[in-house]
């Protein structure tokens, strides 16, 4: 097995990326899931609490 | 090296860098008190890696201490099992929490600031002396908060609501490790400002660095409010004060104890930034947005502490809701914009690379055999997932009347401090014993495992938690049967099925946590050293 | 580059993807925001915080002035009290019993006023699953309305000493 390199290797090829490309559709999409996780999770816990002994 | 004036013709920034390994401006290191790391080519400061390497070695075995409290508060809650007495169920709660929440991940964040403050910006150190003080008051203070509980003398659970009283050593414990922290901070602070100083680095400092610094702000805010609420909480002890009020200990107390979790994050997302680069090559895509989001942490999650007394007398509704609306809020849209820079970060670098099929080709290519990226990538999806929507959730003025001080409480921070942070630091740690402690680990296929098996522990255990909560089972309870008790309240079967996972999910949790020990133990002590050579790929 | 020093011209504004992004996100962070206030005017459940200083002592002498007025029996040892419709009823935490019992009807209201005479307790209607604090020298009162007959209990969920998990009391709701 030759050790090195990859750690060095991503870092050096990262370095060498131009600026300015951030084109990131699937990220899109998994934050589009956790915000529609988000919802549904935090609206049926209104609907929990509508459900309880009236309080003030 | 010497110390010396900038080459500007260098020009170290990003853009005009090439492919070799990045020379830096010159570093303040005294002669003979560095190397160049063989794997990344960062300077690392000697005395830095010796203070770095006794926070983690004992962070770990604060982290082992806490790990065995917790299979035994699992197995306890697990109602099939039952395993403690009463009297030990809240003993070893009260070890738990304080070991885990508080010991493991300060001793390991001291050991991230040494590092972020050091090697990231080609500095020494600021202060042995220091490092050895704040080290020394720490480990004091831990060691004495964890002789007092096992004493017996104080069951007074990791919050020590007033006037419940432990005995004097346990506040003191906790006032030197508060003291010590902050004194790692400060040695944190100075060595950020020698570097600035010395000119080691040029123009902004990395963002890694950055976090850090957002982390180690809100830590000294977070300590001051230990300072105010323990100081007279031990002179009360001592007999010496009056009895401090129960509304007012809460108020200051969450300051420390929800704002400490915030240090975490912080921490925990400076450490996701780091691992998406060196498993990835990940880059942030706009540094602007990620630095903005981590002013919002230090800006305005301090108030998330009010979550804590949300159904509390002494505080009306307008305080309850205006102090977890506008700067909660921020704080969680911070969250939310790092839950989408990261991951974005690491898709962008591995579109680059050519895996470009479909909308998850990079995903699924992503180096998932490598432990540093698979704890990273199941602590984010952990953290935003499950720690991120019912941390929200159960700090929204009404809906925490349905959940506080159910096991739902307990259900969200395990996630997010288990699940997130500590799930974190594993990751880093896979690459901080073959960096910083030139060894390698053995039993590799093991070590592709673990993350794996302790994620899914935590997963299945914060959902029963979660879901028992939502049934009334309440948190730091020894008995859901209520055995002796003049009304026995019976929980619907659902609730036991719930607790059944908890325990389940706990002792698969335990494993992945011992086999983490083991594996870096083995590896610290008997691991192959890599020196003068690169550490062997993951 | 998450790890070196960035170019010198970084603060730049978002763009794409990330821009809209948090666009999404704040507007999130506004409905959460306004959910709250909503809440408080529109919703039937309010944790307002109303609470008076009390010292625990004269509580408790509330309690018994309480309880001698309005008892209509006595279960397991402990006094059974109905306290009449849109009234005050008093309920207290000790270590390790909620006392007394309470008898309520179903639709009305009552001003439940609840401490503690000694450590913090959690008061937690079960199976309803509504929790509030309950902190010694504080009178915090609940202004509750039963929305459904049958028989309730509370259990502690604050820790409050090694029987914590044995303190438990009762609530009676009558159509």
């Amino acid at each position: 097995m030759s050790p090195e390199k990859p750690v060095a290797d991503v870092i050096r090829s990262e370095h060498a990326r131009e600026e300015g490309d951030h084109h990131a559709p699937g990220t899109f999409v998994l934050v589009l899931v956790l915000l529609f996780t988000f919802a549904v999770y935090y609206f049926a816990n209104w609907k929990a609490l509508a459900d309880v002994w009236q309080v003030r | 090296m010497t110390t010396g004036t900038i080459d500007i013709g260098l020009a170290p920034g990003d853009a005009s860098r090439g492919a070799a390994a990045p020379q830096k401006p010159a570093g303040n290191h005294p002669a003979g008190a560095l190397r160049t790391c063989d794997t990344t080519g960062l300077p690392v400061c000697l005395v830095a890696q010796q203070f770095i390497k006794l926070h983690a070695v004992v962070a770990v075995v604060f982290l082992l201490v806490g790990g065995i409290a917790a299979i035994l508060l699992a197995l306890t809650r697990w109602p099939a099992v039952h395993l403690l007495p009463a009297e030990w169920y809240y003993r070893i709660l009260t070890l738990h929490g304080l070991n885990m929440l508080i010991f493991w991940i300060l001793f390991f964040e001291v050991a991230i600031l040494y590092f972020a403050s050091t090697s990231l910006l080609n500095s020494r150190l600021a202060s042995k002396g220091v490092a050895w003080a704040g080290f020394a008051l720490m480990l004091v203070g831990a060691l004495m908060v964890d002789v007092t509980i096992l004493q017996g003398k104080a069951d007074v659970l990791m919050t020590s609501y007033v006037p419940l009283r432990g005995d004097p050593l346990f506040y003191l414990g906790i006032i030197l490790v508060a003291v010590g922290t902050l004194t790692g901070v400060f040695n944190f602070f100075a060595t950020l400002w020698i570097a600035k100083r010395d000119r080691t680095y040029e123009g902004s400092m990395p963002l890694v660095t950055f976090g850090a610094l957002a982390a180690g702000i809100i830590a000294t805010v977070t300590l001051l409010h230990g300072a105010i609420v323990a100081i007279p909480t031990f002179l009360w002890s001592l007999d010496l004060m009056h009895q401090p009020d129960a509304a007012w200990y809460r108020l200051v107390w969450w300051g420390l104890g929800h704002q400490s979790q915030q240090v975490n994050v912080t921490a925990m997302v400076s450490v996701w930034y780091f691992l998406a680069t060196i498993t990835t090559g990940a880059k942030p895509l706009n540094q602007a947005v990620c630095r903005g989001a981590f002013v919002l942490y230090i800006l305005f999650i301090n108030l998330a502490s009010a979550h804590h007394l949300l159904v509390d007398p002494g505080v009306n509704a307008g305080w309850k809701i205006w102090n977890t609306s506008y700067a909660m809020y921020l704080a969680v849209l911070a969250s939310m914009i790092h839950g989408f820079t990261v991951p974005a970060s690491v898709e962008v670098a591995m579109r680059k690379k050519g895996f470009t099929k479909g909308l998850f080709g990079w995903l699924a290519a992503a180096p998932w055999k490598n432990p540093g990226f698979s704890a990273f990538f199941l602590s984010l999806a952990i953290f935003g997932f499950i720690g991120g929507i019912t941390g929200v959730t159960l700090g929204t003025e009404q809906i925490n009347i349905i959940a506080h001080n159910t096991l739902r409480i307990p259900g969200h921070f395990h996630a997010t401090v288990v699940g997130g942070t500590t799930l974190a630091f594993m990751g880093l740690t896979y690459y901080v014993v073959p960096l910083i402690f030139q060894r390698e680990y053995r039993a590799r296929a093991v070590a592709r495992l673990q993350p794996y098996i302790f994620a899914a522990g935590i997963v299945l255990m914060s959902m029963g938690m979660s879901f028992a909560g939502s049934y009334g089972v309440p948190r730091r309870h020894w008995d859901i049967e209520f055995t002796g008790a003049q009304f026995s309240h019976g929980f619907d079967p659902g609730a036991h099925v719930m607790l059944g996972l908890l325990g389940l999910g706990g002792t698969l949790a335990f494993v992945g946590l011992l086999t983490f020990i083991l594996l870096t133990v083995t590896a610290v002590f008997f691991g192959p050293s890599n020196k003068g050579r690169a550490m062997t790929a993951w | 580059m998450s790890i070196y020093s960035p170019a010198q011209d970084w603060f730049k504004a978002p763009s794409g993807g990330e821009r809209a992004w948090i666009g999404l996100a704040l507007l999130w962070c506004v409905v959460l925001t306004l959910a709250m206030p909503y809440w408080h005017f529109k919703g039937k459940q309010n944790s307002t915080g109303e609470s008076y200083a009390v010292e625990p002592m004269k509580f408790m002498e509330r309690v018994d002035r309480f309880v001698q007025t309005n008892k209509v029996g006595e279960e397991m040892g402990t006094a059974v009290v109905e306290p009449s419709p849109g009234g005050d009823a008093y309920l207290q935490a000790q270590m390790w019993r909620w006392s007394p019992i309470l008898k309520l009807r179903k639709g009305q209201t009552y001003r439940l006023h609840i401490s503690s005479l000694d450590l913090q307790h959690g008061f937690s209607l079960q199976p309803v699953n509504m929790n509030f604090q309950v902190l010694p020298g504080y009178d915090h009162v609940l202004t509750v309305t039963p929305t459904e007959a049958g028989e309730y209990h509370i259990i502690c969920n604050e820790y409050c000493g090694i029987g914590h998990h044995t303190m438990t009391g009762k609530i009676i709701v009558d159509e």
